[in-house]
């Protein structure tokens, strides 16, 4: 799975989980631009993304990202 | 330090975190006793800072660290709908009685008060509510923790009383008693379940955020309903869905808190509950979103 493809997989699980069909991400997107997303919802999104990748993240991992960029690289390196 | 400039600190380290206190502070600060009473906590715990060779940054990495601690414990509670910890000895060792986690934990838990909306709003709650309940010639608070709500409760209650504070874990009571300053307070540093009232029973009694850690609640609220009067009140607090490392008992629902209470043998004389984010409580249940529960009790009279 390539960087566009887990941005655009990314973007239909924010849509879903954040109950708005205007998300659209890309690498730089941050949580101020996504009003819906907080401190309780991130949790919610991360449960959500490890359901639909198959994967696991590690508490450090989750407070590490400055961007939608750095979470899709954690992303493809566990895939 | 302003409240702002603590807000924008801890932003800077944690910009989505930050986001969710932004957002709380557009609400506090609404209230009108809000600024007041940060101001005055602020300057106290400024001087309890200095004396322990802290500084604010130190605390709000304290505050961050309980903040990346709670999210941890919240993916593994979304993702199993369960308590992490089951074992009150092991919380015991690994916390309690371990002072470096211990002080980290109660600094975080202390600014979380006033960064927090749903503790701030149960902290109002018991200040103005504990006046309907006076005169009270004896207090007893199980938990002291950091030492807030005791503070207020003297300030409410005033100089004809006799105070005692409980606390399991000597590093808490220790922030207790560097709050409250105070020398006609009685410090007990022990298990609420080795404590003995010598048939003197309390008017007041109040249990902030603890029944939550222990096995078996019911027997703690058996336990603190015969250290009270016949006609005495009971102040608790408890959460449901609050994951924490040394959160043991699960409640789902806030019914299932009245519900034990009832079978303890104890009625809500008042109570409200206080939805960790701004949502309805059925909404928070459904989603497992933490809300705190606050409520006055008294003896049932058979």
């Amino acid at each position: 799975m390539n960087k566009n493809e887990i941005l655009s997989k990314l973007s239909e699980i924010f849509r879903e989980e954040l109950d708005n069909e205007e998300i659209t991400l890309t690498v730089e997107t941050t949580a101020n631009d996504v009003e819906e997303w907080d401190s309780l919802s991130h949790i919610q999104l991360i449960v959500a993304v490890e359901k639909a990748f198959g994967i696991r993240f590690t508490s450090s991992e989750i407070q590490s990202w400055n961007n939608v960029g750095e979470m899709a690289e954690s992303i493809a390196s566990k895939l | 330090m302003k409240i702002e400039h603590l807000i924008e600190s801890i932003s800077a380290k944690n910009a989505i975190h930050g986001k969710k206190l932004q957002k709380n502070f557009a609400s506090l600060s609404e209230d009108e006793n809000y600024i007041k009473d940060y101001n005055t906590f602020i300057s106290k715990y400024k001087v309890i800072l200095e004396k322990k060779n802290l500084t604010f940054n130190d605390s709000i990495n304290y505050y961050l660290k309980m903040i990346g601690d709670f999210n941890e414990e919240m993916l593994d509670f979304i993702r199993t709908n369960k308590y992490r910890n089951t074992s009150f000895n092991e919380v015991n060792q690994a916390m309690y009685n371990n002072p470096d986690v211990m002080v980290s934990h109660m600094h975080g838990l202390l600014l979380s008060q006033f960064l927090w909306q749903h503790h701030y709003a149960v902290y109002q709650y018991f200040k103005t509510t504990i006046q309907q309940f006076l005169p009270v010639e004896s207090y007893l608070e199980i938990g002291a923790g950091h030492g807030l709500y005791f503070e207020a409760a003297m300030e409410k209650i005033g100089e004809n009383c006799t105070f005692e504070a409980l606390d399991i874990s000597e590093s808490s009571l220790e922030l207790t008693k560097s709050l409250i300053k105070s020398e006609k307070v009685v410090y007990h540093l022990k298990n609420v379940f080795d404590y003995t009232d010598e048939d003197e029973k309390k008017d007041f009694i109040t249990m902030g955020e603890v029944l939550e850690h222990v096995e078996d609640p019911l027997s703690l609220l058996n336990k603190i309903k015969s250290l009270i009067k016949p006609d005495g009140t009971i102040f608790i607090t408890t959460p449901t869905n609050a994951p924490s490392m040394d959160h043991i008992y699960l409640f789902n629902t806030i019914q299932e808190i009245r519900d034990l209470i009832h079978q303890a043998g104890l009625e809500i004389v008042d109570e409200r509950y206080f939805v960790s984010e701004d949502i309805e409580l059925e909404k928070a249940e459904k989603r497992k979103v933490a809300t705190m529960y606050a409520s006055f009790l008294k003896i049932k009279n058979i």
